[in-house]
């Protein structure tokens, strides 16, 4: 699931590729959408601290 | 400011601001690959921010810059701006710990608020070039053809070496964290252990 915001990015670029502006927009809109839902889950996660 | 910078010239600046970026993700991969580092779920949610990034200029460079593509690429770095900084607030009262190494002195996900800062400060000042969207058929004078040429070639590379980019940072993450949420504290690939 982390790396929806990644291969949802590789469409985008692959859509920026075969010309299609609006697609690659749109997917990068939703990988952005993706990214934010991500960070809320993972916001507060204990870290491997180096002391 | 009309008229100081013309489309093929911010397209180039597009391209060299794509491999910027993208020497930004090779860095995170060699301390990652050849050092161990493995990548904690919010410094793989700040790779993205990049990634998002990456995709802005692209669009500037395939398409001709647009303020959308610039404000695509602003929103990408705000984006992971806040990802940066909250990992660096988790360690901001002194004594309690880093997570990863230390690149000259600073850890990656501080480099990382930086470099977002940049690109903010950057894609900002580019906007302030009205010149540049202007559509190129309109434009003066054209740029000389292998000029023309080898900047394309160029920027077209740097496209290509972004996409690569976003795949190799999503296999990666697949093999670490598998289908779900990344573990709080990795240790190492979900996918390779036995």
């Amino acid at each position: 699931m982390m790396s929806i915001p990644f291969f949802g990015i590789l469409a985008a670029f692959l859509c920026v590729f075969s010309g299609q502006r609006g697609a690659a927009l749109m997917l990068w809109a939703l990988s952005m959408v993706g990214l934010a839902v991500l960070f809320r889950l993972h916001a507060t996660d204990a870290l491997n601290l180096v002391l | 400011m009309i008229g100081l910078l013309n489309a093929p010239t911010a397209r180039l600046l597009n391209a060299l601001g794509l491999l910027a970026v993208s020497l930004v993700l090779i860095v995170a991969f060699v301390d990652q690959i050849a050092f161990g580092d493995i990548p904690c779920p919010l410094c793989i949610l700040q790779r993205a921010g990049f990634a998002g990034a990456s995709l802005g200029l692209a669009l500037n460079v395939k398409f001709g810059p647009r303020p959308s593509h610039y404000a695509v690429v602003i929103l990408s770095a705000f984006l992971g701006a806040c990802i940066s900084s909250r990992q660096i607030l988790l360690h901001i009262v002194p004594g309690t710990g880093t997570y990863g190494d230390a690149l000259m002195g600073l850890h990656f996900y501080t480099w990382a608020f930086i470099v977002y800062l940049a690109i903010i400060l950057g894609s900002a000042a580019m906007l302030l070039f009205d010149g540049q969207f202007v559509r190129e058929e309109e434009a003066d004078a054209p740029a000389s053809g292998s000029a023309t040429s080898t900047a394309a070639t160029f920027s077209l590379a740097m496209v290509a070496l972004a996409a690569l980019l976003a795949l190799a940072n999503g296999t990666s993450t697949v093999l670490e964290c598998a289908g779900g949420l990344c573990p709080d504290d990795p240790t190492g690939y979900l996918l390779l252990q036995n």
